[in-house]
């Protein structure tokens, strides 16, 4: 992990120097996570894809500013959780995408009523967290997708480890009861 | 443990977050009371469907995108970032867009003083270009130092055509004055390049007559051919800045950008790159300034190509390319 932190920071300051091989390393080491992030937290493949770009551009134009106070991958988050707000923000004035509106690749060798399944348990998955506030909702996927610790969750959120975990038991308080509402959520699966 | 801790430290547990002790306490809870079993079933199912939503996953178009959005990114701040040397902004400029006018209208007074008049000394024969007048219909060989009108009368030439350069290199321009006439001569003789001037920058009325006139200069004149008179560059300049076609402003410029740069050009190519409203002259215009720049880099130069590259009311294809010379310029 050290070792991982020290390679973050070699390649900030490549990026502060111009070089473009160290934003790119930069890219494929964190924008898997970072797309997953903000896919999640906007329910939209194309405006994931434009905020997770959002998030490299900014980097390369703040990377002066990281004082390290906190790790690279936190300020990274932060900056996907901020931009993912704003985006949010903006489209809460423009017209909704739905989720089944927007076509998702089929899993390489999966079988059509599999891809069925799939995407009617994603539909309702997607659908539950849709419900939970923006807050309960960044600190509930960085723990469950991300499997980030609390500390960390806490640093990139900017807020108490105690407020991480209120607001995880918040959210899954609203998704179970989301779940007890209609069908049994093993209906999901 | 008390049944109402239960759901929070179930949750570190599922977390990962739940230290040994900890996870010792809940089984020993769970072991001895349904209800919190039940209640951590739930939880565990829960948190098993949570996992079952797909990842996004990162395509080969996105991270191509990406990647180039991350470069041009990367450039565009070490642009940013470059500090020209210092200079006065905001008079500089004017000063030297006025420096440029005013050779231009120097250049215009010497061309419009110093043009043959039609009873001036004829050049020794065989020597210089020549106007033909058809009669019979065979074109007579006319000295054009002796045979032009005279140009500060501003004549009005109709019907104006071009022939291409003979085996001994000499272009014919014919038109109409009163009687069909023909110069021929080569580009580099002082008249012709006088006339072909005349004709780009005062005779032509049309943008079919100005294109045609420039046309002519391109193919004749410009690096590995023969070098633009002065009065060439001035009228080629004064099409640029102030024509109203953006076609003939964007012929004018692709002439002047085959031409070894001058103070007079840059200068011209500057303006056209500050403010044409065309965004294809100004692309022409980022062309011939980074070539310009490549050879030797001055401040006003790449300070105005970093303005455009990071312009964000700049057309996209002027700023990328702009953001390319830059990139290419060893600064």
């Amino acid at each position: 992990m050290e070792t991982r932190g020290r390679d973050d920071l070699d390649l900030l300051e490549r990026i502060r120097r111009g070089d473009t091989g160290g934003a790119a390393e930069l890219f494929e080491r964190y924008a898997p996570a970072l797309l997953r992030f903000t896919d999640r937290m906007l329910s939209d493949r194309a405006s994931a894809e434009e905020v997770t770009q959002e998030v490299f551009v900014k980097v390369i134009s703040r990377a002066h500013q990281y004082d390290g106070r906190a790790g690279v991958a936190s300020w990274l988050f932060a900056i996907a959780a901020n931009a993912c707000r704003d985006r949010r923000r903006r489209d809460r004035r423009a017209t909704i995408v739905p989720l089944e509106a927007v076509a998702e690749p089929r899993a390489r060798g999966e079988g059509i009523e599999s891809s069925i399944a799939s995407r009617q348990r994603r539909q309702a998955v997607r659908q539950a967290l849709s419900e939970l506030s923006e807050e309960q909702r960044e600190a509930l996927v960085l723990a469950r997708y991300h499997g980030m610790p609390y500390a960390e969750i806490a640093e990139t959120l900017g807020i108490s480890v105690g407020a991480v975990k209120t607001r995880i038991f918040r959210a899954v308080e609203t998704l179970k009861a989301h779940f007890s509402e209609g069908e049994s959520w093993t209906a999901a699966t | 443990m008390d049944c109402r801790d239960v759901k929070t430290i179930a949750l570190d547990r599922l977390a990962g977050e739940a230290d040994e002790a900890a996870r010792r306490e809940l089984s020993a809870h769970l072991a001895s009371c349904e209800t919190c079993r039940r209640e951590m079933a739930r939880l565990e199912d829960l948190w098993t469907v949570l996992g079952t939503d797909a990842d996004a996953e990162i395509t080969p178009e996105f991270r191509e995108r990406s990647l180039a959005l991350i470069e041009e990114e990367t450039l565009r701040r070490r642009i940013r970032e470059f500090q020209p040397r210092p200079r006065a902004r905001g008079f500089v400029r004017p000063l030297l867009q006025a420096a440029a006018m005013l050779a231009a209208a120097g250049i215009g007074y010497l061309v419009a003083r110093g043009l043959p008049s039609a009873s001036g000394p004829v050049p020794a024969p065989g020597t210089r270009a020549a106007i033909a007048t058809p009669s019979a219909g065979v074109a007579p060989t006319l000295n054009p130092a002796s045979a032009v009108p005279d140009l500060a009368a501003s004549p009005r030439f109709s019907n104006v055509s071009y022939r291409p350069a003979d085996p001994d290199g000499r272009v014919g321009i014919e038109f109409d004055v009163t009687t069909r006439q023909t110069v021929v001569g080569r580009p580099e003789e002082p008249e012709v390049a006088r006339l072909i001037a005349y004709l780009v920058s005062r005779n032509a009325e049309t943008a079919g007559e100005k294109s045609r006139a420039i046309a002519l200069v391109s193919e004749h004149y410009g690096a590995g051919t023969t070098p633009a008179s002065p009065e060439i560059v001035a009228a080629l300049s004064a099409t640029l800045r102030k024509d109203s076609n953006p076609g003939v402003r964007k012929k004018a410029a692709d002439a002047l950008a085959t031409f070894p740069i001058t103070p007079e050009i840059r200068a011209v190519f500057l303006e056209a790159l500050a403010g044409d409203k065309n965004p294809g002259v100004r692309l022409v215009a980022v062309d011939a300034l980074a070539a310009s720049a490549k050879l030797s880099p001055d401040a006003v130069t790449i300070e105005s190509l970093r303005e455009k590259a990071v312009d964000p009311q700049e057309n996209g294809f002027v700023r990328a390319k702009a953001a390319s010379a830059l990139k290419a310029i060893s600064f």
